[in-house]
């Protein structure tokens, strides 16, 4: 297993958010802010507009949206985040259909030793370029990946793209040689989660998560397929835990199944909405945080991915 | 303690250790050989450690602490050279080993097709990790690009893999459909669908010839010429068992090691277990089987009752996102029933068959969630009459669903997607209603729902009367057949609309009701589909009638009649000797037919290949009078010969019937050329009729004189011959590419109007392309049946196949 076994010194997020509609605002629904109870209470005290700061904009123009330096930006926490240290901020959309369930919302701080990526791949002449990214100290895999595009079925975005599901990397740095590979191998991204985010419209966004060993994104992911139809059941294909090795089942395995409403995988089926929770007992292997992305097809919950810290 | 040496660690032979270290592990002292230099892993998840989805690690199934615990002696990386059953020793590559009991677990080898250059470097099968890792070393270079040979489950994750791994890979599969023995055509149609969406190159139907190359693999070629640069070429078209060793032992073999229930050999001392044995006649390749036997083995062993028996089995395929489930059989039969629910917007295609109230076969694609519930339902032989009405549903419908689809709709709430294409929900539609949008027509144009692939058309239109209660009338737009609720012209608009190019597109992307049509619309489909994509459709015989299928008309005693082509209704002393004696020699009754014809009556269908080719040495083709396509052109002797004649009507005449004949029509063609308005040749009752006078040509269209009675109209007056030939050929590759399927040119014009076929054919552009894709169609189908079919090879094979469901007279 390639998923770093001791604790890391720090992990890449430091903040996750989920933010609803109410009426014709966003409003924060639940969030893990760590230490950071300051930039809590502010956050707690913000609502945003359509197309208003971050989660407004990723809700106004039905896209991921990546936001790195704040200041002089439309970020509206501008003060409060500087105190805590966060500099870069991913909003990812969740619609179900045309209508948006909420807007996840992810925080970093800038640190020169902290590896990882969380990347934007968007549809342009029929391949998908970087759209934008948060990438910490990989600078370098950074520039690479601003010059690499993916064609339908290549690699992890355009596996994703093209399958339409949710797909669970190891090993980015072996195997496959290009340059984005032997890079990603050199920062010591070893885990790529990549994802759907799809949005009204039809355009198509990749999302992914690359996880170092030192610094990890999280050291347990998981994907749920939830297209029982009309079952409201979910099963989990795929997954990684630092702690309990292989999550996936083999052939003659009994599945892992989850109900709607049944633990907190359950809870992102029944609602449709993102999950975040920390500090609760009962957490899978004994993790701290965990944040659970329904992912919506044909106005349905098709997949959960999931991942803990 | 007994001694027990296992030869192969495999995934069967794995699962029997477990089982003695569950229930007795102090029982044996083991010694395990493995050919390959590792122990126990999880083989059929070799497929995502190609494509990046599982560290090779994950898939280890037994470590060598799992091994050194249980004390097993591991002798992995030395193969198995030969079995001493006299002296009861194993002889391995290193040494020998005694055996008071030993297992045989060698698996399978894969099948290499001795092609030329199968043998070079860079040609790879799929079995084990060294076929893994070689693929992805492959895959490492920049650009490269790979061939699979066979489009079964190995090759197409072996496709799929090295495409996530950055390559170009081009599958070739022998057979009409990819993983015909698992799929039917329509989930194999999908399936290359969402392979080709991954930008994966598949082409079936395709026979390789050679692997050529200097030093290694360089590129592949196939029997039809076509070259394909390749890298690596990965063979994957099937295993064979690995029996080699229990042969040289002397065991009983048939295809693979024969055992009995306990999975005892012909010698007691000896079991097998695996892809290696044979069973009852049957031979394995998935694992399910392999660990009922491992099971069996272990208890065996260990002195315990247990017997192996066969049992049904399903098939996944290992591609992240391309979802599909087949269990059971799904041949069509007599007595068998299809269910067959499709989701054009989703990818959703889902088939049950039903025998005498069981559940015998169920394929799946894009939604398969449900397909353990029926593999179930089959293995179980469970009686399903009782929710025959909701099956396809699956678990979650039965029991308590409204039958009325009214109440469903009426049920749905606002934000219920009806129309997937376009993502029109029900309270879109509801809105534009209240807006005053009264029928289908309107909804469309102020919502596109059902505007895309109409298959929500009924649903849109239950909306409508949901909405507008008594205020809607049902419209009365007639469906092609029962197995669509789309009309001919649906169809035709989609086929074009949407680019489908086969008729399992057809069926999927229209949401067809049975698997593959029936006797009406099949012809019709197969029709539209040749008469838009000449050059992409392969014309389907077996969706044609009877006489066309046989290129003869049958009559009322079951012989056949033939009727050579006569240009324009002129013959010779020559053609007419031909004929003659054809007359003789098969005993023929001859007529002279309306259409200027001779035809010869009462052939037997076995002499229908040896007279055509009597006609063809005499220079005749096929007069296609069983066709829908063009019969006859009638003319008159014209200003050659009449003293009343204004132009040449029977040159025209041959040079209309040379240019069209052949070409395949929504009915039957037929023209009239007639040298001045006395219309000898009756030209004003012909589909086209043409009436030659002094300034040019008179051009009249929809004629008809069978159980309508009908004069043409006047579509155009031409002042050339030429003009006069582009327009009629303008407007039969019109009629072809508008028309529906059996109707009669004037039946057609009644529906679009005289004025729009004029205005159409008047642009002078739009004519020219009309003209164009004519010929680009005659190209491919201007051929005479007959010669194809009048070669004595041909005539071997041309034994019509007999199916009942197509079987449909005029
Ligand atoms: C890529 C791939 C994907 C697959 N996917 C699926 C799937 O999705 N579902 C499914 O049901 N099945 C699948 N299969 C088939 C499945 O893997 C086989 O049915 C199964 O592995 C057979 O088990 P076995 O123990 O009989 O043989 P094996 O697993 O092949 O083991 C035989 C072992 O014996 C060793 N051996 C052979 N001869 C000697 C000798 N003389 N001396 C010493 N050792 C020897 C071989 O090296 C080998 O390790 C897949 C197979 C492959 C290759």
């Amino acid at each position: 297993m390639e998923l770093a076994l001791d604790r890391p010194v720090k992990t890449f997020v430091e903040v996750t958010e989920v933010w609803v509609p109410k009426g014709d605002t966003l409003v924060l629904a639940e969030g893990y802010y760590g230490t950071l109870t300051a930039f809590e209470e502010a956050s707690r005290q913000t609502a945003f507009a359509k197309g208003e700061g971050l989660p407004g904009k990723a809700w106004a123009e039905a896209r991921p949206v990546v936001l790195k330096g704040f200041d002089g930006s439309y970020f509206k926490r501008i003060e409060a985040a500087r105190e805590a240290g966060l500099t870069s901020a991913v909003a990812i959309p969740v619609f179900a259909g045309k209508e948006l369930k909420a807007v996840l919302v992810v925080l970093c701080g800038d640190d020169e030793n902290r590896t990882g990526a969380i990347e934007v791949w968007a549809e342009k002449d029929g391949v998908l370029m970087l759209d934008d990214g948060y990438y910490g100290a990989a600078k370098h895999f950074e520039w690479v990946s601003q010059h690499t595009q993916f064609p339908r079925g290549q690699g992890l975005p355009g596996g994703v793209w093209s399958a339409e599901t949710p797909i669970l990397m190891r090993d980015l740095g072996s195997g496959y040689r290009f340059v984005r590979a032997e890079s990603a191998g050199k920062a010591g991204l070893t885990t790529g989660l990549g994802l759907p985010v799809p949005v009204p419209g039809g355009k198509s966004f990749v999302l992914t998560l690359l996880s170092a060993l030192g610094t990890p994104i999280a050291r347990r992911f998981e994907i749920w397929d939830a297209r029982r139809a009309g079952r409201g059941e979910a099963v989990l294909i795929d997954g990684i835990c630092a702690r309990e090795g292989p999550l996936w089942t083999g052939e003659a395995e009994p599945e892992r199944k989850v109900s709607a409403w049944q633990g907190l995988v359950g809870r992102a089926l029944g609602t449709g909405v993102p999950v975040v929770e920390s500090g609760v007992p009962g957490l899978s292997a004994g993790y701290d945080t965990m944040t659970a992305l329904p992912i919506h097809r044909a106005g349905e919950v098709s997949h959960i991915v999931a991942w803990y810290c | 303690m007994q001694k027990l040496v296992v030869i192969g660690a495999g995934m069967a032979s794995g699962r029997v250790l477990e089982h003695l270290r569950d229930t007795a592990p102090d029982a044996f002292e083991i010694t395990l050989f493995n050919a390959e230099p590792r122990g126990n892993y999880n083989r059929i998840m070799l497929s995502p450690v190609l494509s990046g989805e599982k560290s090779y690690e994950e898939i280890v199934t037994h470590d060598d602490g799992w091994y050194g615990a249980g004390k097993v002696n591991c002798r992995f990386g030395e193969k198995v050279i030969s079995i001493d059953r006299d002296r009861k020793v194993v002889v391995g590559e290193k040494g020998e080993v005694s055996y008071d009991k030993l297992i045989i677990g060698t698996g399978s080898s894969p099948f290499i097709i001795p092609l030329p250059g199968h043998d070079k470097p860079g040609v790879v099968a799929y079995r084990d990790l060294e076929d893994t890792n070689a693929m992805i070393e492959a895959a490492g270079k920049p650009g490269s690009r790979a061939v699979v040979i066979g489009g079964g489950l190995l090759g197409l994750e072996a496709a799929a893999g090295l495409r996530l791994r950055g390559m170009d890979v081009t599958v070739l599969h022998i057979m009409g459909h990819l993983m015909e023995r698992q799929l039917d055509e329509a989930a194999g149609y999908l399936l290359k669908k969402d392979l080709e969406k991954r930008g994966i190159d598949v082409l079936l139907r395709a026979s390789t010839k050679e692997i050529r190359g200097r030093d290694r693999v360089e590129d592949v070629l196939l029997e039809d010429g076509t070259v394909l640069p390749a890298d690596i070429v990965v063979m994957a078209v099937g295993i064979r068992p690995s029996v080699q060793l229990a042969k040289d032992a002397g065991l009983d073999c048939g295809r693979a090691i024969i055992v009995d229930a306990q999975m005892q050999t012909s010698d007691p001392a000896i079991y097998a277990v695996g892809e290696c044995v044979e069973f009852d006649g049957n031979i394995f390749g998935l694992v399910a089987p392999l660990y009922d036997q491992a099971k069996v083995l272990a208890r065996s062993l260990l002195g315990e009752v247990d017997a192996f028996a066969m049992r049904e089995l399903s098939t996944k395929l290992k591609v992240t996102g391309c979802d599909l489930f087949s269990a059971g059989d799904f041949a069509e039969g007599e007595g068998r029933e299809d269910i067959v629910f499709r989701d054009p917007a989703r990818g959703v295609y889902k088939r049950l068959v039903i025998e005498e109230d069981r559940l015998v076969g169920a394929v799946m694609y894009g939604d398969t969630g449900d397909g353990n519930w029926y593999f179930g339902l089959i293995k179980d032989g469970t009686d399903v009459s009782a929710m025959r009405e909701t099956l396809i549903f699956g678990p979650a419908y039965q029991g308590g669903a409204s039958a009325d689809p009214l109440a469903a709709v009426a049920a749905l709430p606002d934000d219920a997607e009806i129309c997937g294409c376009n993502g029109v929900c029900k309270g879109d539609i509801v809105s534009a209603i209240e807006a005053g949008a009264g029928d289908l027509g309107a909804i469309r144009a102020t919502t596109k729902a059902s505007a895309s692939c109409g298959t929500c058309t009924g649903l849109v239109e239950q909306v409508l009367a949901v909405t507008l209660g008594d205020d809607f009338q049902m419209p009365a737009a007639q469906p092609v057949c029962g197995c669509t609720d789309l009309t001919h012209e649906d169809v035709r608009r989609l086929i074009k609309a949407q680019e489908l190019k086969s008729q399992p597109a057809v069926w999927q992307e229209l949401g067809w009701k049975t698997p593959n049509g029936c006797h009406v619309c099949r012809p019709a489909v197969n029709f539209y589909l040749l008469a838009d994509w000449p050059l992409d459709y392969q014309d389907d015989p077996q969706s044609r009638f009877v006489n066309e299928r046989n290129h003869a008309n049958i009559q009322k005693d079951g012989t056949y009649s033939v009727m050579p082509r006569m240009w324009g209704g002129m013959t010779n002393a020559q053609e007419l000797r031909a004929i003659a004696d054809a007359a003789d020699k098969y005993n023929a009754v001859v007529k002279v037919t309306g259409g200027q014809r001779i035809d010869l009556l009462g052939i037997k269908k076995e002499d229908l290949p040896a007279i055509w080719s009597d006609m063809n040495d005499a220079g005749m083709v096929s007069g296609h009078a069983y066709t829908k396509g063009l019969r006859t052109v009638k003319t008159c002797v014209g200003s050659d010969w009449c003293r009343f004649g204004t132009q040449d009507s029977t040159g025209l005449g041959i040079i209309l019937e040379k240019r069209l004949w052949g070409s395949w029509t929504p009915h039957k063609v037929k023209l009239g050329v007639s040298g001045c308005p006395r219309n000898c040749a009756e030209a004003t009752c012909k589909d086209v009729g043409i009436i030659c006078v002094d300034s040019g040509y008179q051009i009249g269209v929809g004629g008809a004189a069978g159980m309508d009675v009908k004069e043409v109209e006047r579509l155009h007056d031409a002042r050339t011959e030429e003009e006069t030939i582009e327009w009629t050929v303008a407007f039969v590759q019109l009629y072809r590419e508008h028309a529906k399927y059996l109707d009669r040119a004037y039946k057609w014009i009644a529906k679009v109007g005289l004025d729009w076929v004029r205005d159409t054919l008047a642009d002078d552009a739009e004519r020219a392309a009309l003209v164009e894709r004519f010929d680009i169609s005659q190209s491919v189908y201007q051929k005479d049946p007959w010669a194809e079919r009048a070669s004595p090879e041909a005539a071997r094979h041309f034994k019509p196949l007999a199916d009942l469901t197509l079987e449909a007279a005029e």
